[in-house]
């Protein structure tokens, strides 16, 4: 039995369900062995990022929510010197509360500040995977129930195989092995409209090439005169925008370490 | 004792805010007479699908089905934080230097603060009072302010049931709500294509099947699914966009800000200025007209006074062509790109989606670009397949048949005790005043325990549209055009066709009426014309009036127009009662419940029932008894039960056993024909309910009756400025205020409700914690905006003009046109100057006194002209300095303003 968790960027609305279902099941709730109370404000086991990437008006926003990776190889669990953290047979990682010294060492250890400290109650805390729920009869945790647009799914990793093809996990190379997977995560992106100053109308079909150390993206723009290069890796980028009639336009030197919009850009008209 | 894992009870609640009916079902789980958590109703809990006859859309080889459990929205969950937030009226209070037998101080209000008294009490002042200004001046001197909205509940509804009571005692002045979501539609669009009742396409049966097959272009004009549907339908909104996207439509947004929709389901975003559509639109229009490609056919059969609508936008009538490059400069958005969305549109297949609320449809003048909107759709043969207005919002209402074919394959029919808002008897025709709020003979021959309660009362003699309550206290009368009524509640015939009611704008009405007294005393359960109505401040100094002797307001939570209250009466929620719930609008399947108490009531609070018959009670045994029929609640909810006609379905004992009846989907429902089909088919058979049943481009209407108003012209128009408003970038104004305030129905917020929800608060766009610890609303403006002003993201801010100040924390993005701010509306006050300076973020403190237009009595509270600054530490020490008893009372520092704030005396 190894449960997982699979995160769909590309459906998650940012309805914040799953942050405030947890916060519904957490706070106030004294759910001992499994968790003491969270805190009414300042803990998230689970909080949505949101991203809003570009200029106006080419804007898009990915929500992220992260949480506890109960991560295969867990270095709170390895750090804890009090036997106050154990991995269940299902793979979720607890903290004991009634084992908990508070000596903040997991905090310190976890590669994705998923542990908070509870300064009233003198002891570490995160997500339990709401393994007190589906220890008696209920079937999912709260964040997976609240969605509304199935941007989340949780079961056996072995049934979740088609979903987890392909995905990713955060900040893979910290070697922790975590159990929550995350699906289309874009990638940076390129864009821009481009326009006839002239006769002021956009230019339909015009060929933009971009390149980056040899590798080589095209598309033409749309019936707006956009054109949006997506899912794009951080480097540096060329791009040429040609159309029939008109001066091709180069950009050079593009740097994808934030996400670009080159604004409406003209063209002139050949000579 | 051990920790309980399992809950002692499971009880569905209604999770929808929009009251009376209830909507969507969520499970409330309590232990120990706590709530423990709310999840998402689980369909399948009590039934196998098949029972249920799910339904399912299928186009393009993908098929969109009902949803297993129901789309829980943000309000759902989080209302443990409702129910017991510190911000609960717990027992009956009055204002500390009031007394009704000497001094009242009505100048106080919104600053003395509270003492708890005893219901006995409470209720023998209310009773005296109302007696006392009924014998002194008659019984409309009380202003009985009940609305629509609110909690959902049905055995005591939230709203109306003062009203009950002033009926029972003689009579009152009604508080008429306008079309606040709906302004340019109702005071606009009903003018080109009827549309009853509220001016919005209707029919909209079978529309989404309808678009999914047949458009391949959606224009969110204004539009946000992720935001306006939550208090009132689910996330089906948000599940229905990302499948239309899936089979592959594209979604166009035109609207100021990146709204959460745009945000996630838009393939282009075209930032517009707010309130400038218009320009857009007759841009568009030129150039269909001048390319020669929109359905001449279809005009020359559909419409009337198309060649004066062509004159206007071609320039032959005011010599100004209505060109890209004319409409560029006014609305913001590029010349290229307003030609390129032009062709593309009419190359297309499209459908215009809305949400209600929006930046264009409660603005000044939005009847224009209501109007226009209806045209261009008209100009792409409106009513063909996948050209319509679609909603993603209130997909019941109204409708006998559903554009999402959730419906059930009978409609339960749920009686409503209380009327809000009853039209006064003779100033519609009865066919219109259908008094829905009657039991119905259908209602009457299944439950005749019932017809005592629901025995017709007499009806109001005077209103006053709820957009002038302010004017009319302080200047004692007030004039207006039309609203009679809210809505014609009227029952559409086979053909879905309600009579034509656009008759009704064009009377004039006058307060008071003749022989009837202005009012001296106010009551309100729905204490929120500060935080969602026109010129908030200018309510407030109307509530400090000492034309006004007495205000009564009950409301479970202390806030708002709550403040201003004499004498305020603690009220139960949904989760503290039992009822009988109805959900027909939350998108999954229609349904009734059984809602059982979740816990105790806090406090002393009573049902909104039986906190007036505590009233009733202290007026005399006749009157207590009128009031409550003598039924005890769970009769009541038995006695609904059989009057929904569900019985005949499920009986009773099953019922309670399940608690829940999923109606059966209707399995028929995708056959009928999508919206306005016949009227493209044939319209001379199936006319419009416009007086000459085509689209009118010129209205025959106002032609007739307002030939000059240039406010609101036969044919609709571009408005630089005229009497009600100067509100554009062009306006001299702008040396002070330059720029446009957009406010839109709140992403965290319905209305009013829900903004001391402690979890939601936490997120960024709901509260914006600053440097001082206090949580403010969040006022967003662009970076180059914020830059200019040396603002910083978190700073604190105020957003000011003529009308006062408000203090927000902002929010610097890129997902708002420059030369604009963006405040959601409905962020509690936190008066620092009752009427002048608000720390709460109350944007509609500062929104325009004027209406939709001279003679359209709808609000405009969205684009109008504003100045941000940073707030400086000199300034707020200033304040602190000078209004230290405002920066003294309590503020909780999760849940933000609260009765413990309010509170003059510590024995509580």
């Amino acid at each position: 039995m190894s449960k997982a968790l699979v995160i769909d960027v590309a459906r998650c609305s940012g309805c914040y369900n799953c942050q405030l279902a947890c916060k519904d099941e957490h706070v106030g709730n004294d759910w001992t062995p499994y968790a003491k109370p969270q805190p009414q404000i300042g803990q998230f086991w689970i909080k949505v990022h949101e991203n809003v990437c570009g200029t106006i008006p080419k804007v898009r926003i990915h929500y992220i929510p992260k949480l506890c990776n109960h991560c295969r190889k867990a270095p709170c669990l390895e750090a804890c010197e009090h036997n106050a953290i154990y991995r269940r047979d299902d793979g979720f990682i607890i903290i004991n509360p009634e084992k908990c010294t508070g000596c903040k060492a997991c905090q310190e250890a976890c590669e994705y500040d998923a542990i908070f400290y509870n300064e009233e109650l003198k002891i570490a805390q995160k997500c339990t995977g709401c393994a007190h729920l589906l220890d008696h009869g209920y079937e999912l945790p709260r964040c997976v129930e609240a969605c509304p647009t199935d941007a989340m799914k949780y079961g056996e990793e072995e049934d979740l195989k088609d979903w987890i093809e392909g995905a990713t996990v955060m900040i893979p190379e910290t070697g922790c092995h975590p159990r929550v997977y995350y699906r289309n995560i874009p990638g940076k992106f390129i864009a821009g409209t481009v326009y006839d100053p002239i006769e002021k109308e956009v230019i339909i079909g015009a060929k933009c090439i971009l390149n980056s150390g040899g590798k080589v993206w095209q598309v033409n723009t749309d019936e707006y005169g956009d054109f949006w290069f997506e899912d794009l890796p951080v480097g540096l980028f060329d791009l040429v925008i040609s159309a029939p009639g008109f001066e091709y336009k180069g950009f050079y030197n593009l740097k994808t370490s934030k996400d670009l919009n080159l604004g409406d850009i003209p063209l002139e008209r050949a000579k | 004792m051990g920790v309980k894992f399992k809950p002692d009870v499971q009880n569905i609640v209604s999770y929808s805010l929009m009251g009376p009916e209830s909507g969507g079902p969520c499970l409330v789980e309590s232990t120990d007479g706590k709530i423990t958590r709310i999840r998402p109703y689980a369909y399948d809990m009590e039934y196998i699908k098949e029972n249920c006859n799910p339904w399912k859309m299928e186009a393009r080889g993908k098929v969109f089905e009902a949803p297993n459990r129901a789309t829980i929205t943000p309000f759902g969950l989080g209302y443990k934080y409702r129910v017991y937030s510190p911000n609960r009226v717990k027992y009956p209070l009055k204002r500390v230097d009031w007394d009704p037998k000497g001094e009242r101080n009505p100048q106080n209000r919104g600053k003395s603060g509270y003492v708890r008294i005893s219901w006995d009490e409470a209720a023998q002042i209310a009773a005296d009072e109302l007696k006392r200004i009924k014998e002194t001046y008659g019984p409309e001197a009380v202003l009985c302010q009940s609305d629509m909205h609110g909690e959902g509940k049905n055995i005591a509804p939230s709203h109306g049931c003062p009203n009950r009571l002033l009926a029972l005692m003689g009579g009152y002045t009604t508080q008429m709500r306008n079309m606040d979501s709906w302004e340019g539609w109702f005071w606009g669009a009903k003018h080109v294509w009827g549309c009853e009742p509220v001016g919005e396409m209707m029919p909209m049966t079978n529309l989404y099947p309808d678009i999914a097959k047949h458009a391949d272009l959606l224009l969110f004009w204004g539009c946000d699914p992720e935001t306006t549907p939550l208090g009132v339908v689910s996330h089906m909104p948000s599940r229905l966009c990302y499948w239309l996207t899936e089979i592959g439509l594209k979604s166009i947004y035109i609207c100021p800000d990146l709204n959460y929709g745009a945000a996630v389901h838009a393939d282009k975003w075209i930032p517009i200025l707010p309130n400038t559509d218009v320009a857009l639109q007759l841009a568009i229009a030129y150039i269909w007209i001048t390319e020669d490609t929109y359905d001449k056919e279809y005009i020359d059969t559909h419409a009337y006074g198309f060649d004066k609508f062509e004159d206007y936008v071609l320039g032959r009538e005011d010599g100004i062509p209505k060109t890209p490059e004319w409409a560029s400069e006014k609305c913001g958005v590029p010349e290229w790109t307003i030609k390129a969305l032009a062709r593309d549109w009419a190359k297309k297949t499209a459908s215009i989606l809305h949400g209600n609320g929006g930046p264009y449809i409660r603005g000044p003048y939005s009847t224009e670009p209501a109007r226009l909107e209806v045209m261009l759709l008209g100009m792409r043969g409106l009513g063909k397949p996948g050209v319509h207005q679609a909603k993603m919002i209130e997909w019941n209402m109204w409708n006998k048949d559903y554009p999402v074919p959730y419906q059930g394959q009978f409609v339960p029919q749920m009686p409503h005790i209380c009327d809000a808002l009853r039209t006064v008897d003779g100033d519609v025709g009865p066919e219109i005043n259908l008094r829905r709020f009657l039991l119905t003979p259908e209602q009457e021959k299944r439950a005749p325990e019932l017809k005592e309660l629901f025995k017709q009362l007499p009806a109001p003699l005077q209103f006053i549209p709820r957009t002038l309550i302010h004017k009319a206290i302080l200047d004692g009368h007030a004039e207006w055009y039309g609203l009679q009524c809210f809505s014609s509640s009227q029952i559409p015939d086979e053909n879905n066709y309600r009579k034509p009611t656009t008759e009704y704008q064009f009377e004039k009405m006058v307060y008071p009426r003749p022989g009837l007294s202005r009012i001296h005393m106010m009551w309100t359960d729905a204490p929120c014309n500060v935080t969602c109505w026109n010129n908030g401040n200018l309510q407030i100094k109307a509530m400090r009036s000492p034309e006004i002797e007495c205000i009564i307001a009950q409301h479970p939570w202390l806030e708002n127009d709550c403040y201003f209250a004499d004498l305020i009466f603690p009220v139960a929620t949904k989760h503290e009662m039992i009822d009988i719930g109805n959900d027909l609008s939350s998108g999954g399947y229609t349904s009734v419940y059984l809602t059982g108490k979740c816990c105790e009531p806090i406090g002393e609070s009573l049902s909104d029932f039986d906190v007036c018959a505590k009233v009733a009670e202290k007026l005399g045994k006749e009157y207590y008894d009128a009031y409550t029929g003598n039924l005890s609640d769970e009769e009541k909810v038995r006695f609904f039960y059989k009057a929904t006609g569900c019985e005949e379905y499920m009986t009773w004992e099953e019922f309670q056993e399940r608690k829940i009846f999923i109606v059966p989907c209707k399995p028929d429902a995708q056959e009928l024909p999508a919206g306005l089909y016949n009227f493209y088919k044939d319209p001379e058979n199936n006319p419009l309910s416009t007086p000459t049943g085509l689209l009118e481009y010129s209205s025959t209407a106002l032609e007739k009756h307002f030939p000059d108003d240039p406010e609101r012209p036969p044919v609709p128009k571009w408005i630089e400025k005229s009497e009600s408003h100067d509100e554009r970038l062009s306006s001299e104004r702008t040396n002070k205020y330059p720029l446009l305030c957009m406010s839109n129905h709140g992403r965290w917020r319905m209305h009013a409700q829900c903004d001391d929800i402690v979890p939601n608060r936490e997120v960024e766009t709901m509260k914006i914690r600053a440097k001082d610890g206090y949580q403010y609303e969040p006022l967003w403006l662009h970076t180059s905006e914020a830059e200019k002003r040396g603002i910083k993201h978190g700073d604190i801010v105020k957003v000011f003009n003529e009308r006062g100040t408000v203090l927000c924390g902002a929010y610097v993005t890129e997902r708002l046109i420059p030369n604009t701010c963006y405040v959601d509306h409905g962020s509690r006050l936190d008066p620092i100057v009752p009427g002048e300076l608000d720390r709460g973020g109350c944007i509609n403190s500062i929104t325009p006194t004027s209406m939709t237009s001279k003679k359209a009595t709808g609000m405009a509270v969205s684009g109008f002209l504003v100045e941000v600054a940073k707030v400086t530490d000199e300034e707020m020490e200033r304040w602190k300095r000078d209004y230290p008893e405002a920066f003294a009372r309590k503020i909780d520092e999760a849940a933000g303003v609260c009765l413990e704030g309010w509170l003059i005396s510590d024995d509580c």
